[in-house]
């Protein structure tokens, strides 16, 4: 994923000032920035949801993004989600997502419908939505909200070897815990992104 | 032609499913239905409305309770299509949205939305037809089914028009409540003295309203009024469409870059699925 010039504003109130970002292949990186820095608008602009005022966003291979906000549909089981994505993806069958469910712990809810589920299985599935067609970056928002700290450590887990796998996988939060998991951390501040190599492990 | 057939058929699946969990809608549809209409033909008297039925330029004196009747069907299909449609929409507009980023078809998205629209305002119209017929019969009762139908589908689109513009849930169901009453009720000449005045003919339900009238007292066909429906249907699809283009857009630039073969997933990552067909909106 490559990142040039990126400007943009609310009308007049500039809230990204020029942001670079080259993200490569093979790589766990992450984005801090506290309330209002401007990460959300950052997202949305990777993620195509927002084009920029200026400046370019290019990704090559198979792009995966789970938002911060759990998205799925209330009325519809985890295997009905599943099924949806796998045509939405083109995939043969779910056994990668089966498998992604299994990391994540919670193989048990597939045939729950996904409004009676807790918040933090609703995450398990929001991320495992992202993750199911194995894509060659990933972007997440605040991923692991919601999950207990075993799940976190196997989220984490589960990100290196992505990461070990040659994906580009791009972790996006207000705080910076376990930065020390990062090749690369980068800090959103007044609207620019400057390395913060001081919590990164590369 | 088999994946354009599967996209569709899982779309249309799930979104039939999705207004079956619905379980208020499904009251409505069991419940409103019926006391509404039968209210309406057991409460108002049954003198004469003497009135001038535009559509075909016969005078007519149907039963007011018979003619309320109708007006009460035409007003419970109305209020289940577009509630049932504008809940869907305001709770799946972000859903939809993943989906279209994921690569599903939006063509197919709005396709099997159609469908349910198409089959949710036949079911309604059909049992709304069959609940008047219980208490009287009117002249073209399939021409009552087919009024009900298309006031249904637009009032349906109309909903889809208000989930996307709107960002409160009361402020929707409020806009289609008042949508509903207001062009109902103007055009009722028992309850409107202004039911004959030209402007009536540009209220949402006009064609239906004319149409539903002739099938109960009546039995001259009246096919232009139908299709004045679907051209109603037909604007606020269109607007729904366009809303629904804007949500679900993606402005990445395309790149169609194939997905790398089985010799470059890495041991201990378990490999996904072989994609069947690449394609160009997974790889933005």
């Amino acid at each position: 994923m490559e990142v040039e010039g990126v400007y943009h504003a609310y009308r007049r109130r500039a809230v990204l000032r020029g942001v670079d970002l080259r993200l490569r292949a093979g790589t766990l990186c992450g984005i801090v920035g506290e309330n209002g820095a401007g990460k959300s608008t950052l997202l949305r602009i990777l993620s195509g949801e927002l084009r920029p005022t200026h400046g370019s966003v290019r990704h090559s291979g198979r792009f995966g993004y789970c938002p911060q906000h759990v998205v799925l549909n209330d009325a519809l089981t985890v295997r009905q989600h599943l099924t949806f994505f796998q045509t939405a993806y083109r995939l043969s069958d779910v056994r990668y997502a089966e498998e992604i469910m299994d990391v994540l712990g919670f193989t048990g809810y597939i045939d729950e419908q996904t409004g009676v589920l807790s918040g933090g299985t609703r995450q398990k599935l929001n991320v495992t939505l992202a993750l199911m067609h194995d894509p060659q970056v990933l972007l997440l928002d605040e991923p692991y909200q919601g999950f207990d700290w075993d799940t976190y450590q196997r989220f984490w887990d589960l990100a290196a070897r992505l990461r070990d796998a040659g994906r580009s996988v791009l972790v996006v939060s207000h705080l910076a815990y376990d930065t020390e998991r990062l090749d690369e951390l980068w800090r959103l501040d007044s609207g620019t992104l400057r390395a913060d190599k001081a919590g990164a492990a590369a | 032609m088999r994946s354009h057939l599967t996209c569709f058929a899982v779309a249309a699946r799930f979104t039939l499913i999705e207004h079956g969990r619905n379980r208020f809608a499904m009251i409505l549809v069991v419940l409103f239905v019926p006391v509404w209409t039968s209210l309406a033909y057991l409460a108002m008297p049954d003198t004469p409305a003497r009135m001038r039925l535009r559509a075909t330029g016969e005078a007519l004196a149907p039963h007011g309770n018979e003619l309320t009747a109708i007006s009460g069907a035409l007003n419970a299909v109305t209020l289940i299509a577009g509630f049932m449609m504008f809940a869907a929409t305001f709770s799946g507009s972000g859903f939809d949205r993943r989906l279209a980023m994921a690569g599903y078809p939006r063509a197919h998205l709005v396709l099997a939305k159609v469908t349910a629209l198409a089959l949710v305002s036949a079911a309604v119209a059909t049992y709304a037809t069959a609940v008047i017929c219980l208490a009287w019969t009117p002249r073209q009762p399939l021409l009552l089914a087919a009024s009900l139908f298309c006031a249904g589908l637009t009032y349906g689109a109309l909903g889809v028009v208000f989930g996307s513009l709107l960002r409160r849930e009361v402020e929707g169901m409020f806009a289609i409540v008042m949508t509903s009453i207001i062009d109902l009720a103007l055009q009722n000449p028992i309850t409107s003295s202004g039911a004959d005045n030209p402007v009536m003919r540009y209220l949402p339900s006009y064609g239906a309203m004319q149409a539903s009238t002739a099938a109960g007292f009546s039995t001259s066909p009246v096919p232009g009024h139908l299709a004045l429906q679907l051209t109603w249907f037909g604007l606020a699809a269109l607007v729904a469409l366009l809303g629904f283009r804007h949500s679900t857009r993606n402005c990445l630039p395309t790149v169609s870059t194939p997905p790398p073969g089985p010799e470059n997933r890495t041991a201990g990552i378990p490999a996904p699925p072989q994609a069947a067909t690449p394609s160009a909106t997974e790889a933005h």
